[in-house]
């Protein structure tokens, strides 16, 4: 093969960057070696314990790749194309992160965020700009000059609030602090391997290379997924097995962590708090799911039956998953106020109403809401089935679109009525639309932390008497306030443990059914 | 034939009774619901523009009210529901208080008392024993009738005149008087809210953080939905696996090792935490790819055969076709970077009120004793305010793609 391919061009044929190429290639492999006896040796590279092997292992791989893609390249096999241009890449990625971060662009947009604060009527301009835009386009002939006054009142807009946030200072800010020794050397190599990994991904590249069809679509694609692999190994799988690395040690952070293998778990198991938050977070789903879930059905069979304003319901019902947790938590707080607030008062006026109506002396129940610890919890379950049976009844709605029409006609011609077409072919038709919101609701009640921390702040996190601690509020108050790291993720292994074991259950259970159903 | 016809109306008529008690009944229970949905949100608008005293009014009314003043003589002044003689109340000004003045009581009744100008009593000279003390006795002009009441102590009152007749006078103590009140917001809350803690501050920066976030994933997510179904490379399905598989792992088991990555990435404390670590999405990566996947394959064809770039064909045929996949997607990270309370918590430093977002601005807000409710609510209508705006000028987006999403 490599015969075969270097007959086609003779030595005077190879294009002038040939050899600049194959010198870099050498010159990629002494860095990465370099860095990695840095690493081993521990001069200048601060990583310590098991992240140090892990990047000496990832490091040890890069050398064997860069020294192969030396070889390759210089026997320009189609390899060594594919193995120069992605270390190349990762070379001019890595290395341009670190001379950014280096920088501080990447914690720059706090100084955005203080121009921004300043000039962010422009960016009304921009959005109105564009509104006026988009309807112009969709109206008839005449509307163009509007659609162009709209278009440039909207680029205008945009270059006022680029300027006005800084953009001129900000890149004469950029290179004065690109050419800072420290950072200077990061560019000096990332460029470069910016560069040449550009020219490896050129035709010109690929006919020297002899490069088929399918091997530059493996570069494609590699290129196209690599923004978004990069940032989710870094932020997510990365991350995810440092946490169960952590969950097997005692670390409060500062000091070096120490192994201890399970017994983190072990604790656990016997941590009376531990258990009081998966007490009270089964009690809580155990309510909060059916009246979350349940109701939802129904309104959402209500809301498809085609009568007029049903829309108008469907967006009322969906405004307090707009809301945001936090403002809605804030506002029902002040209802649950046990000598002020709304609720009461209701129960209140209905007691009396209801006294007068069938001439009874009922006393009207006046609860501590949030600082009773009996009824804490309760607080907390009617504030999430408020927040969330409106998305769950779009969710069905969405469901029932997609059933069969001609099922509820021949019904009625048989004779069902509503109720009965209910039973008997909105919910069995409707099975995997059931699981997936029982299971997206499952998830949302396992992991609550939003409502009873702010329910409950300023004060203890966890309620009165831990009677509103919930497993995530139990890690925030382990990681966050009392340093126990490697307890903490214990925790968050054992709850992800639980949401997993439940969702596949749910999806078991639903699947088989909906095997059988059909 | 005429009983036929009769029982086929009479089938009719009790077919229609029924759709009409089905439909009321229906549309009782939306309509229910719907208040119960909504009333919060009625009582935020209201609370955000009250006087701080008037939420905590007990029994407590939804409407925000104040002091109702008038001008007088070219001053302005409080007004009061004044008693006045005859029985009744009537809309009234303090014209002069501190007047000496007695309380007296019925002489057959101890409780039936009268606070009475001095001025407008004279001592009779005679006593009354009343509950075992002893009173002297006045003549009481009270209007244009006079009684004999029993001075109990001394107090002093004011002189309340009506606004709309000057002649209309009534003495009453201004303590126990109650002020008239009229329904007016208090729309100086907002000013002083953004004043109180920055803000606005908050706000920008919570508008800056979710323009990048739902920008940089709507990017990533394009770029990788796209290899992943139209891209054939070694490994591929089997990342994509990873990636779908990894959209089950709760954040919380993320937070702790995240929270250390960015300590040691010196941003801690940063607007940056709250942004570059959430570019990249598995599921917005999984939505793209499905909605990519189902686009006919011709379509790139032909621009393949013009030799167009896979970037320009991704950009100029893709991206446009897949609209609804993009704006779900969009609204979505809106969503999430507006509200995302957890993560702010952890990495924003509370010290730090200029890195603040909108939840943890509220947040400290609530927990803070010292504000009265209505600044509270002032600042949840702020936060509130653009998610509503955009819900409404895209309620079609919202609602129709969030709910699809979850079902295909």
């Amino acid at each position: 093969m490599t015969t075969k391919l270097t007959e086609g061009i003779t030595q005077e044929d190879l294009p002038t960057w040939f050899k600049p190429l194959v010198a870099w290639r050498v010159v990629v492999a002494i860095i990465v070696s370099l860095t990695l006896a840095a690493t081993i040796l521990k001069r200048g590279i601060e990583v310590e314990g098991l992240l140090r092997w892990t990047l000496a292992l990832g490091l040890l791989g890069a050398v064997v790749a860069s020294v192969l893609a030396i070889r390759w390249t210089s026997a320009r096999e189609h390899r060594g194309r594919l193995a120069g241009f992605v270390l190349d890449s990762l070379l001019a990625v890595i290395l341009g992160f670190v001379a950014l971060n280096g920088m501080g662009m990447f914690t720059g947009i706090d100084a955005v965020g203080e121009a921004f604060n300043g000039s962010v009527g422009w960016l009304g301009i921009v959005i109105i700009g564009w509104l006026v835009q988009g309807y112009a386009a969709r109206t008839e002939a005449p509307q163009v000059a509007l659609r162009q006054v709209a278009r440039w009142t909207m680029i205008t807009g945009l270059v006022v609030l680029l300027l006005a946030v800084g953009l001129i200072p900000g890149i004469i800010e950029f290179f004065r602090r690109a050419v800072q020794p420290d950072v200077l050397v990061f560019w000096v190599i990332a460029i470069p391997a910016g560069m040449f990994a550009r020219m490896g991904w050129t035709d010109s590249a690929a006919q020297l290379f002899e490069t088929t069809e399918s091997q530059t679509e493996t570069m494609d694609g590699l290129l196209f997924v690599a923004p978004n692999a990069l940032g989710f190994l870094a932020f997510f799988a990365g991350p995810l097995v440092v946490s169960l690395f952590i969950s097997f040690t005692e670390w409060d952070g500062l000091t070096a962590a120490t192994f201890v293998g399970f017994q983190n778990y072990i604790d656990l198991l016997s941590d009376n708090l531990f258990l009081r938050s998966l007490r009270n977070i089964v009690v809580f789903s155990a309510l909060a799911i059916p009246l979350a879930v349940g109701p939802a059905l129904l309104l959402a069979s209500l809301l498809n039956s085609k009568l007029p304003g049903m829309k108008a319901f469907r967006a009322v019902y969906f405004l307090p998953s707009i809301a945001g947790v936090v403002g809605v938590t804030l506002i029902w707080k002040q209802l649950f106020n046990s000598t002020v607030g709304y609720l009461n008062f209701m129960i209140l006026k209905a007691t009396e109403w209801i006294n007068a109506l069938f001439g009874l002396e009922l006393e009207a129940a006046q609860p501590q809401w949030i600082s009773d610890s009996n009824i804490a919890l309760f607080a907390v379950v009617i504030l999430f089935v408020w927040q969330q049976i409106g998305f769950n009844t779009v969710l069905f709605l969405a469901g029932m679109q997609g059933i069969d029409r001609t099922l509820y006609e021949a019904a009625e011609i048989d004779g069902a009525g509503p109720w009965r077409r209910f039973t008997a072919i909105t919910v069995p038709t409707l099975r995997p639309t059931t699981v997936f919101v029982v299971a997206t609701t499952t998830i949302l009640a396992l992991q609550l932390f939003n409502e009873p921390f702010i329910l409950n702040s300023p004060n203890a996190p966890a309620g009165p008497a831990n009677s509103t601690l919930t497993p995530v509020v139990y890690l925030y108050q382990k990681a966050f306030q009392q340093f126990q790291i490697g307890y903490a993720s214990a925790v968050a292994w054992a709850l992800f443990i639980l949401i997993f074991g439940v969702t596949l259950l749910y999806f078991r259970r639903g699947g088989e059914d909906g095997v059988l159903s059909a | 034939m005429t009983t036929l016809d009769s029982q086929a109306t009479r089938h009719r008529r009790r077919k229609i009774l029924r759709t009409i008690g089905v439909r009321g009944g229906a549309y009782g229970i939306l309509i229910l619901v719907a208040l119960a949905m909504l009333f919060p949100f009625f009582y935020m608008a209201a609370t955000a523009v009250k006087t701080a005293d008037d939420t905590f009014r007990y029994p407590p009314k939804i409407l925000p009210r104040s002091a109702a003043t008038a001008t007088v003589a070219g001053e302005e002044v409080e007004l009061f529901n004044a008693p006045i003689v005859g029985g009744g109340t009537e809309v009234t000004y303090l014209a002069e208080s501190g007047i000496r003045a007695g309380l007296f009581a019925n002489l057959d009744d101890v409780e039936d008392t009268i606070a009475w100008p001095l001025d407008r009593a004279t001592d009779t000279g005679s006593t009354v024993v009343l509950d075992e003390e002893t009173f002297p006795v006045y003549d009481v002009q009270v209007g244009d009738e006079s009684s004999q009441r029993a001075l109990v102590r001394n107090t002093s009152v004011g002189r309340f005149v009506a606004i709309d007749d000057a002649s209309v006078e009534s003495f009453a103590v201004v303590r126990t008087t109650e002020p008239a009140e009229t329904v007016e917001a208090q729309w100086q809350n907002f000013g002083e809210v953004i004043e109180l803690r920055d803000f606005d501050r908050s706000l920008t920066n919570t508008i800056l953080v979710t323009i990048l976030v739902v920008a940089g994933t709507l990017f990533t997510s394009i770029t990788g939905g796209y290899a992943f179904s139209r891209v054939r490379f070694a490994g591929r399905d089997k990342i994509f696996v990873a990636y779908v598989g990894s959209i089950m792992i709760p954040f919380v088991v993320l937070i702790v090792p995240l929270f250390r990555l960015i300590v040691a990435l010196g941003w801690v404390n940063t607007l940056g935490s709250l942004v570059w670590p959430f570019l990249f999405n598995a599921y917005g990566t999984f939505l793209m790819r499905q909605f990519f996947v189902a686009i006919p394959k011709e379509l790139e064809e032909a621009a393949f055969v013009d030799g167009a770039r896979r970037w320009t064909i991704l950009w100029t045929i893709f991206v446009p076709l897949a609209w609804p996949a993009i704006a779900t997607l969009a609204t979505f990270m809106f969503l999430y970077a507006w509200n995302s309370f957890i993560w702010p918590l952890v990495s924003i430093n509370l010290a730090n009120s200029d890195d603040f977002v909108l939840t943890l601005a509220l947040q400290t807000l609530g927990g803070q004793s010292g504000e009265g409710p209505n600044l509270i609510f002032a600042a949840i209508v702020l936060s509130v305010m653009i998610p509503f705006t955009v819900f409404i000028m895209a309620q079609r987006y919202f609602v129709e793609n969030v709910a699809s999403s979850g079902i295909k």
